[in-house]
């Protein structure tokens, strides 16, 4: 299976939306949360630093700078990890206390707020920190800023970011991968209903595909699929009963017809039949048609060979070869049988023969005087299989009919009226060699035909 | 000929026995297995026609038994089943010859009589020579004469013409010949025998007054005249 193959299924395909989609949602939701987590925070932030510098206020209206003085003292004094940070400053902008340095440099935002950056000692380390302050007139010139670092808040936040976006990561690699691991496996159930279904089509309606071992809607479309295929085999085998019927019923009504005609010109004086016999032999043709169609049936409906007997193929094309011989000859047509080697097919003698008669017969009847018809017997090697061709010089068939006029009837309509004959002959040849599991191909001889008989 | 013909369906049996007498030949109808049997053991024949498939007992086991029970009356199998393995089995059975129904009479009256000739003629496998009028054959030599001049033949020729001799005076159809001189059992699409056959006339009658090689119009060929039993 190939990885492409894999990428683009419809369950890979699918299953990636999917996890793409997910991930996006999730990523949008814990987004609009750290939003809300970094504005809460900040809101908060901004409140206890109004809040300090409202009691601040209180604290100078009650005991003026000396209590102000005194209450940064004790705040400084108490360690905490998280606390405030003040300046207090007169008329003219010198620090009167506090612990922020007397003119940091401030940016200015909305309302009032100012934002600076400090340098504080953690463990031993000088860190900067972003501090977020706001002034306050405390009355006599007095000014006091109060100031609280948001490093945490900061800090929570990456953290949280940094955390989603690698869950978010990790959700795509592992759904993509698991995604790809399942559409594999779907697509490998997929492949072999695939393997089944061709294999069928191949020339096995007689058999159905595996539901053991399949699970799930792959087991349902399995089953499904072969409740298709038994209603089809039901109709194509109601089709072929109805014209083996007709032939079948047909056939004997005819060959008494035939008989009694038999007995009425055994009758008349000798010279008076002429009409009767083109009749008999008319019935004839026609049996024999009936005859072709019911044993096309046959081979094609019944079991293909079992077992079967060595057929020495060499021999047996000597004897086909040998028997058309004359009838090349008449017709000025140079008959060569080029078999070097013999080869062994297992098969049933009589109908391998009948086979290469069939082909040999029709060769000779498109083949023009002075032309010539080459078989040739090759192959046979380890497993390469026996190979028969059957090449003649005459008018071969357009690449457009060679895959029809292996249909029953069928004729090329060029031959129609031209030559005789009833359109079985290839079809016979087909079922021959399909039921010695085997295969007939045409291809262009230039000029003239090619027939590529394939056996195991 | 005396025969006795074994089949269950009514019509095709008074239509055989109709024609058979009509040509001469006396026929008995016995309507299943079981009166088969009883009649071929009671009767003397000349040749059995047996259905294949009938009720009680079918006409392979039929075989079996008269064969088992020592009768060697040649037998003609008459079978709607007409694949590879019908006809093996068929003549494995121990029947002489294999038709496919539907047939033309003037197929199972040549085989039929065939058939007859066959054991009629005593040592016909041990004959040294072959005599149809003024044309022998010398199966030791392999050689052909006609009046005395020797005639060339091809080896399937010389088979084909060996045949002819044997069933001289017979009609020998076209199935037959390619069955017993070609080996193969099959339809061919065109009459390719005829062919050869007219190969064979040219060198037995073309310098000869009298043909001995005739066609018999919708039947095939006889050597010789005919044959009256």
């Amino acid at each position: 299976m190939q990885i492409k193959e894999v990428l683009n299924s419809l369950t890979f395909r699918y299953i990636a939306k999917y996890v793409v989609v997910l991930s996006s949602t999730v990523f949008l939701l814990v987004g609009a949360y750290y939003v809300y987590f970094s504005y809460t925070s900040f809101e908060e932030l901004g409140e206890s630093v109004l809040e300090e510098l409202e009691t601040l206020e209180l604290v100078y209206t009650g005991q003026s700078l000396i209590g102000v003085e005194q209450y940064i003292e004790d705040k400084m004094a108490t360690p905490s990890v998280n606390r405030f940070y003040y300046l207090i400053t007169d008329k003219q902008g010198k620090k009167v206390a506090g612990d922020l340095p007397a003119a940091p440099r401030y940016r200015e935002f909305d309302d009032g707020w100012l934002g600076f950056e400090m340098a504080l000692q953690n463990l031993g380390a000088s860190v900067e920190v972003d501090f977020l302050a706001h002034p306050m007139p405390l009355g006599d010139g007095y000014r006091a800023i109060v100031a609280r670092d948001y490093a945490d808040i900061v800090n929570r936040a990456e953290l949280m970011f940094r955390t989603l976006f690698r869950v978010m990561i990790a959700t795509l690699i592992l759904g993509i991968t698991g995604g790809f691991f399942s559409a594999a496996r779907t697509l490998d159930q997929v492949e072999r209903l695939n393997r089944e279904m061709s294999h069928i089509i191949r020339g096995e309606p007689g058999q159905r595909l595996q539901v053991e071992g399949e699970k799930g809607y792959i087991r349902a479309q399995a089953i499904l699929m072969n409740q298709m295929l038994e209603k089809m085999e039901t109709l194509m085998e109601g089709v072929r009963r109805v014209s083996d019927n007709i032939a079948h019923d047909l056939r004997t009504p005819l060959t008494r017809m035939r008989n009694d005609l038999s007995q009425l010109r055994a009758r008349m004086a000798s010279g008076d039949g002429e009409q009767l016999e083109r009749i008999i032999e008319e019935c004839d043709d026609l049996l024999s048609s009936f005859n072709a169609l019911l044993r096309i049936s046959a081979l094609e409906s019944g079991n293909r060979l079992a077992g079967g007997n060595d057929v020495e193929l060499r021999a047996l094309l000597q004897d086909v070869v040998e028997l058309y011989e004359p009838l090349a000859h008449v017709q000025g047509i140079e008959l060569q049988l080029d078999a070097p080697r013999s080869q062994i097919c297992k098969g049933e003698a009589d109908l391998l023969f009948q086979m290469f008669t069939n082909i040999l017969d029709n060769a000779i009847k498109y083949t023009p005087p002075n032309g010539e018809i080459r078989v040739q017997l090759s192959g046979g090697e380890a497993d390469a299989g026996q190979r028969i061709m059957f090449a003649d010089s005459g008018p071969g068939i357009p690449m457009e009919e060679r895959k029809k006029v292996f249909r029953r009837f069928y004729r090329v309509e060029s031959s129609r009226g031209e030559h005789p004959g009833h359109g079985l002959g290839l079809s016979l040849v087909q079922a021959i060699a399909q039921y010695h599991y085997g295969s007939v191909k045409l291809t262009a001889n230039n000029p003239g035909l090619r027939v590529l008989v394939n056996l195991p | 000929m005396n025969i006795l013909l074994v089949e269950d369906d009514k019509r095709v049996a008074a239509f055989i026995v109709a024609q058979l007498s009509a040509a001469g030949h006396t026929c008995v109808h016995a309507l299943d297995g079981e009166a088969g049997n009883q009649a071929a053991s009671a009767g003397n024949y000349d040749v059995m026609v047996i259905d294949r498939m009938m009720p009680r007992v079918d006409g392979l086991s039929l075989i079996k038994s008269l064969r088992a029970q020592g009768n060697n009356t040649p037998v003609l199998v008459l079978s709607a089943l007409g694949e590879v393995d019908d006809r093996v089995q068929g003549l494995h059975s121990g029947a002489d010859d294999y038709l496919v129904k539907p047939f033309a009479m003037e197929e199972l009256v040549a085989r039929l009589e065939v058939l007859h000739r066959r054991v009629s003629l005593p040592g016909g496998d041990t004959q040294t020579k072959l005599v149809v009028q003024d044309l022998t054959m010398d199966l030791l030599r392999q050689e052909v004469q006609r009046d005395g001049t020797s005639i060339t033949l091809q080896p399937r020729e010389y088979k084909l013409l060996e045949f002819l001799m044997r069933h001289a005076g017979q009609v020998v159809t076209r199935a037959m010949l390619l069955e017993q001189v070609w080996g193969y059992h099959f339809d061919p699409q065109t009459n390719v025998i005829d062919v050869h056959v007219s190969r064979l006339r040219q060198k037995i009658d073309k310098d000869f007054e009298h043909p001995l090689l005739t066609t018999v119009r919708g039947a095939g060929y006889r050597l010789g005249t005919e044959r009256v039993d």
